[in-house]
């Protein structure tokens, strides 16, 4: 008996998954448990187990294809058992491909299968274009007719003659251009663009760069990009910079470090953070479309610098953790990170964001919203310098450059300045945090 | 014949006079009468009664029954008479009560008619036209409904006439009646009562120039008959909602077909839409859009031709369906707005 292999759902809000790889191939003996194949949706990487014992087979979805949750994705079968016809793909990617029918019980409309049973067609050669897949009347007829409602060859794109006049007076070459039409069809327009003085300058020629190598804007890469797009365009940052005195925040760092270990500097920063916005209410909140959400939760995404990428795990109620337990919690977010091993609900539901490049030596900088959120701390190094004394002169103080941008629909100047004091007063006297 | 105004559209100064598209087709009738003698109208009930539809009201009065001759019920026998008279030097005028009926003649005038100045090397002509309207609309059903200009666009020999207007009418009739050449004249009995300008003086359109009734660079429209009236009720509304821009082009004569402005407007808006109530299987479209498509113009089309014909049905006697076998205003609105919108 085939048990099928299912997408599973890792958040409340996840639609569909990516496979990135699979870990077993068709044929592979696995257990129950055993990883069969990596997924991810545009936050997280996870394994996909093993729902039984047997042999893996009937793999539907190839490495770079997403399935909607509950799909099935293959099944795991007894030895000799071939993988169940019929239940073709389900997800809509798939139904709308038109796949060539499952040998065997292919899904047809009664009238389709009436047809073929009339004149002997074997359904398996005929692409379905119904919903799932389902193999339709006019799939049968267009079958019978010797054309397939389907694909154009690569070879010869789909075209206007119009945009092939202009790619030949341009001498451009059709496959390369993007076409807008109908079925993907290149418009005159499409080849305009191409050639259009006003298009984006074409890529240095290679001879001059040496051949590049390709990084697809894929996954997360892809959401980075699009997420961060789309804040600077549509949210009027503002931004505002302070220098605090960090003197007291490292020595409450040296005498933690006496009880047990000592904190990060993120750890004191975020639990200063937390304290500061739960007296400023209005930079704890979401900006949707025409309404400012105060949120009652203060929860403070810290962002972790990957390989290539960037992420940003939640700690919730961030108000309510000391200083060491917030500092447990995040060493175990930014593991969990790095190998890629965080679960939705741990990059969920931040109200606002740290990001700190102290540690790489960065004096100060300035970031980009993470909408809805309205506000954002950018973080530079600690550094000794020289400021006037009460006598007016130069004592040496170590100094943390801290980098507010906020979203000005929601925050105003005066808002955020007060903020940030409170901010720099908590660092600065850690004791008031007691308070 | 006097050497009278040739033109192709009036002048503003000549566009306060309206008359119906039947009262321009009278005139135009009266006028040819008044001017040659050997004009004559031939038909079922032209006389007394005025014509199936009026056309020739009140002309037996004006020039008597020698000159406005009723016959028998005889397709055949108004065509051969025609044919014959022209032979003898006349200028019939003659009237089929409705086209269908024109089946019956179709001896006379396709392996006659047409024929007869080629098989003489030209030595004879046959100067008359025979005027008929097509169409349906009027719930007159299968045998008093049909649009079969397209038999005759196919017969060399023939020339093939079909307004769209009153302007249009009185010159195009008078064009025909000055022609040496058998000329089938198609009228359409929707357009009987439509208004338009129409000059007193007794100008001429001349046969075989198409008109480009309405300019635009979104779409280019060919229509012929009422679709033309239909296609341009179709812009005005598409211009104001849409903000698309039909041009529409009214070849006006089939056969001969001027096809260079509508070549020339294709070339510009790179979209075609033919327009034409007869129906779509071997109908008048399929040679526009084939004409287009070996012309320059091919290389300026954005999207596949489109042909808006009436359904490969007989005219149904049922109101609703007689409708539907025929292009509607919204029918032609969408297949333009699909069209001008890159959706096909």
């Amino acid at each position: 008996m085939a048990i099928p292999v299912i997408m599973p759902k890792f958040g409340f809000t996840q639609e569909e998954s990516t496979i990135v790889a699979w870990l077993r191939e068709e044929g592979d003996v696995v257990r129950m448990g055993d990883p069969i194949c990596e997924v991810t949706t545009d936050k997280v990487n996870m394994e996909v187990e093993s729902p039984g014992d047997g042999v893996l087979g009937g793999i539907r979805y190839t490495a770079g294809e997403a399935a909607a949750v509950t799909d099935v994705i293959a099944y795991i079968l007894a030895p000799g058992e071939s993988a169940p016809a019929g239940t073709a793909p389900t997800s809509r990617r798939q139904a709308e491909k038109a796949t060539p029918a499952e040998a065997g019980k292919a899904p047809a409309t009664p009238v389709a299968a009436r047809i073929a049973a009339a004149v002997g067609l074997d359904l398996a050669q005929v692409c379905g274009s119904g919903a799932r897949g389902k193999i339709t009347r006019q799939d049968v007829e267009a079958h019978l007719a010797g054309r397939s409602a389907i694909a154009p060859q690569p070879s010869h794109p789909r075209a206007t003659p119009a945009a092939r006049r202009v790619a030949r007076e341009h001498d451009l070459e059709l496959g390369a251009i993007a076409g807008s039409g109908p079925r993907g069809r290149i418009q005159e327009a499409d080849a305009l663009a191409a050639v259009s003085p006003a298009a984006p300058p074409a890529p240095t020629p290679e001879s001059l760069t040496g051949t590049p190598e390709i990084i697809p804007l894929a996954g997360m890469r892809r959401t980075i990009a699009e997420r961060m797009t789309r804040s600077y365009q549509q949210a009027p940052h503002i931004t505002f910079t302070l220098d605090v005195d960090m003197s007291a925040a490292l020595e409450l760092r040296r005498v933690a470090g006496e009880e047990q270990n000592a904190p990060s500097l993120t750890a004191i920063l975020v639990r200063a953070c937390a304290w500061a916005l739960r007296r400023h209410p209005r930079l704890n909140s979401y900006l949707q479309d025409d309404e400012i959400w105060l949120l009652p939760r203060i929860n403070v995404g810290v962002a972790v610098a990957l390989e290539d990428g960037l992420i940003v795990p939640v700690v919730h109620d961030a108000d309510r953790h000391g200083i060491t337990s917030l500092d447990a919690t995040l060493d175990d977010l930014v593991a969990r990170a790095r190998a890629g091993r965080l679960l939705p609900d741990d990059v969920a539901g931040g109200t606002f964001t740290v990001s700190n490049l102290g540690m790489f030596g960065i004096d100060q900088f300035t970031a980009i919203l993470n909408p809805p959120q309205v506000a954002i701390l950018a973080a530079g190094r600690v550094e000794r310098r020289f400021v006037p004394d009460a006598g007016g002169n130069p004592v040496a103080r170590p100094l943390m450059t801290l980098t507010l941008s906020a979203d000005h629909r929601a925050i105003d100047g005066a808002v955020a300045a007060r903020f940030l004091a409170t901010l720099r007063a908590a660092l600065e006297e850690p004791a008031r945090m007691l308070l | 014949m006097p050497e009278t105004l040739v033109q192709t559209r009036p002048a503003e100064t000549q566009l306060t006079r309206e008359l119906t598209y039947m009262e321009a087709l009278r005139e135009a009738l009266a006028q040819a009468m008044e001017a040659d003698e050997r004009v004559f109208l031939i038909g079922e009930d032209v006389g007394v009664y005025g014509g199936a539809f009026g056309v020739s009201h009140g002309l037996i009065e004006r020039f008597g029954p020698e000159r406005v001759r009723d016959t028998p019920i005889s397709e055949a026998a108004i065509a051969g008479a025609c044919l014959g008279a022209a032979l003898a030097g006349m200028r019939p005028v003659g009237e089929i009560q409705f086209m269908d009926f024109v089946t019956l003649s179709m001896e006379q005038l396709v392996l006659q008619a047409a024929k007869v100045r080629f098989m003489f090397g030209g030595k004879a002509t046959v100067p008359f036209v025979l005027r008929m309207p097509g169409g349906a609309g009027t719930g007159a059903a299968a045998q008093h409904s049909e649009s079969l200009e397209n038999w005759f666009v196919h017969v060399p020999g023939l020339k093939v006439v079909m307004p769209s207007n009153p302007y249009d009418a009185k010159g195009l009739l008078l064009s025909a009646i000055e022609d040496d050449n058998p000329v089938i004249f198609v009228e359409h009995k929707l357009l009987y009562k439509v208004k338009g300008p129409v000059p007193e003086e007794m100008y001429r359109v001349p046969l075989g120039r198409s008109a480009v009734v309405r300019e635009g660079n979104d779409l280019t429209v060919v229509a012929t008959g009422l679709m033309v009236q239909r296609a341009l009720e179709a812009a005005e509304t598409l211009s104001r909602e849409d903000g698309i821009e039909l041009a529409i082009v009214d070849p006006r004569t089939l056969n001969p077909l001027d096809d260079e402005p509508i070549i020339a407007s294709v070339a510009r808006t790179g979209r075609l839409l033919v327009v034409h109530e007869a129906v779509g299987t071997g109908g008048y479209g399929g040679e526009i859009v084939a004409r287009v498509a070996a012309s320059e113009a091919f290389d300026y089309l954005d999207a596949p031709i489109r042909r808006l014909a009436g359904r490969d049905v007989p005219i149904p006697y049922n109101r609703e369906l007689e409708r539907a076998a025929i292009p509607q205003v919204e029918e032609i609105i969408a297949e333009a707005r699909a069209l001008a919108q890159g959706r096909v």
